[in-house]
């Protein structure tokens, strides 16, 4: 009879009750996204924050410069060692790791810095260059190259050239694959495989330094820095703060805006739900006072009103949690371009929260345990 | 016949107005008595009283042998659900059940529901073919053998009706009063509140109340041409 009173109750006042279900769903769809994005929105800033480039850096200890055949090149540190350190971490929190070398070249008589690096990581390292023509798609191809966009416009070059590159006495040809635009200073070098660069200079097996994409939070980072770091004890291992803490600040600003606009809306439910149940117990004096006269105690009488505004609240959060799932899916492809997946934890949380709210908001319910049966009866 | 209820002394009083002035009367077990008296002279108050929806300013108020003056909200939860049955001029029905739910109601109060033992009720009053109708759909004499169906689905003690043909026509005033007088037949206590001397006479006894006081009690003269 319990449930039947309830079902009967709720399809007596649907009128009414629209407006909390309503207020329940929209504010259960909102609290469900927020913390499907909250839960999301740290793999994704990862993922963005990786696309502006490494987050390590390893180079010699100190920028004491090596003499080459009478010329001056800046420190320089054997590849194998770091290379042997890079392979000890934790794969799957690696997104990238080229080591490079940088020299100065000449171009059709024009000085041009020239990175030998694996041209296979270039993409992996900065998401965010615009290529025009192909990347190269293996280290081991030092027949191509890539040239940034200033160095192209002085050399008019475009992809499918051929250029050449001349270090003292020695050259090496190198076909055009594309064309860089990096919006940075990487707009003024040439990129070219990290044999050819070290032959031309007659460097085997020495590069200038190696940048590491970890993918992960600033702990993350850290932590693989102070790995390194570890393993070679000779070089400088430095993780770039500013990525990393403004991963962090941003982080924690995100999930402070998030947390806040869960409690505004929770308590603008709540407020909803404690109107439309204020109105309701009004409405319903002249039933209490009934039911008390039929001999029901007010807390079974109440009881079956809590119960009503708890399938409300449990049914709400439900709809609303699925509502909010594929809320979370649309605004994670918007902001960050792939959707969010939803969390299988968010559901039970955005029910418990919306049946914390509902029950909140029928605290006007309470005044029922006041209803004088006598009165009601009379008409007052 | 043994004292079913035994009103001493009892006065109620609204602020300054004095609702009942020292009332004192019997019913025995089985009576039908009349509780008559123009409008404002405490004939509602005093039902309320005896059935624990009130309570007595001084005196008491002995039902079945429980004094309702000393019973506190659970004990008047209890006394309510268990000895009483209320018929209300009104019919105060739960407009979102239908006839067998709001039967089912006080039986869900008083202990377990037993839907067969509602449908019964309801049949007896003859409603049989009424049970899944909301009270909106029936009209104000059957809503009124609803609510005579739901007083007695707990076998009560005593009947209490308050003007219980008072919004009903004549046709339907004649179907509920013949049920009284079935359950009067039966062996049941009631205690009804008329303004309608005919109606009056149809028990066993009048009481008579004028300004919060019992000025005249008498049997019914014309009770066996209208019985």
């Amino acid at each position: 009879m319990f449930w039947r009173l309830v079902s009967q109750l709720l399809r007596g006042s649907r009128g009414r009750l629209a407006v909390a279900i309503i207020a329940i769903v929209s504010g259960a769809a909102v609290v469900s996204a927020l913390l499907n994005l909250d839960l999301g929105v740290q793999n994704k800033l990862t993922q963005e924050f990786r696309t502006l480039g490494a987050n390590i850096v390893i180079s010699p200890a100190r920028g004491v410069p090596a003499q080459i055949s009478g010329a001056e090149v800046p420190a320089l540190m054997p590849s194998d060692g770091v290379l042997q350190a890079l392979q000890q971490l934790p794969s799957a929190q690696v997104a990238a790791a080229a080591p490079y070398l940088y020299i100065v070249a000449r171009s059709q008589n024009i000085p041009v810095v020239v990175a030998g690096t694996w041209l296979d990581q270039a993409q992996k390292l900065d998401a965010t260059w615009k290529l025009e023509g192909n990347w190269v798609a293996s280290r081991e191809d030092d027949s191509h190259c890539l040239v940034g966009r200033n160095v192209a416009r002085r050399l008019h070059l475009a992809p499918g050239n051929a250029m050449e590159l001349h270090y003292m006495d020695r050259s090496v040809p190198c076909g055009v694959a594309g064309i860089v635009d990096a919006g940075d200073t990487e707009d003024n070098q040439v990129f070219a495989s990290l044999r050819a660069v070290q032959s031309l200079a007659n460097l085997p097996g020495q590069i200038g330094l190696a940048q590491v994409s970890v993918a992960g939070t600033a702990q993350v980072v850290a932590s693989c820095a102070a790995q390194l770091a570890k393993a070679l004890p000779q070089y400088q291992v430095r993780p770039i703060r500013q990525v990393a803490e403004a991963e962090g600040v941003l982080l924690g600003r995100i999930r402070l805006l998030i947390v806040s606009m869960v409690l505004l809306i929770l308590i603008l439910t709540a407020l909803c739900v404690l109107a439309t149940m204020a109105a309701l117990a009004m409405e319903r004096r002249k039933d209490v006072g009934l039911m008390k006269s039929l001999g029901g105690s007010i807390s079974r009488i109440v009881g079956i009103f809590l119960a009503e505004v708890g399938v409300l609240g449990a049914a709400g959060g439900l709809l609303g949690a699925a509502l909010g799932a594929a809320l979370s899916y649309w605004m994670g492809l918007r902001v960050f371009g792939t959707a969010i997946a939803p969390r299988w934890e968010v559901f039970p949380a955005t029910v418990a929260l919306m049946l914390v709210v509902t029950l909140t908001g029928a605290l006007p319910l309470r005044m029922l345990g006041n209803v004088k049966p006598a009165e009601i009866l009379r008409g007052e | 016949m043994a004292t079913l209820v035994q009103v001493e002394n009892l006065r109620k009083d609204f602020g300054n107005v004095r609702a009942l002035d020292g009332v004192s009367f019997r019913v025995n077990a089985g009576e039908w008595i009349a509780i008559m008296g123009p409008s404002g002279s405490g004939k509602t108050t005093l039902i309320n009283i005896l059935g624990g929806l009130d309570t007595p300013s001084t005196g008491q108020a002995i039902v079945d042998g429980t004094d309702v003056a000393r019973l506190d909200e659970a004990g008047l939860t209890r006394f309510r659900a268990e000895k009483i049955g209320f018929i209300f001029q009104q019919f105060h029905l739960v407009p979102y059940l239908t006839a067998l739910e709001n039967v089912m109601l006080a039986q869900y109060f008083h202990s377990t529901t037993d839907e067969k033992e509602a449908q019964q009720s309801l049949e007896r009053v003859g409603l049989g073919d009424r049970i899944e109708h909301l009270p909106s759909r029936l009209s104000g004499g059957e809503q009124q053998r609803v609510a005579v169906a739901r007083a007695l689905i707990n076998q009560p003690k005593l009947i209490l009706a308050d003007e219980p043909t008072g919004n009903l026509d004549e046709a339907n005033e004649e179907i509920v009063l013949s049920l009284l007088r079935e359950l009067h037949r039966e062996g049941h206590t009631i205690l009804m509140v008329t303004h309608a001397a005919t109606i009056g006479r149809l028990a066993d006894r009048r009481i008579e109340f004028a300004h919060g006081r019992l000025v005249q009690a008498a049997a019914a003269s014309l009770k066996p041409e209208l019985a």
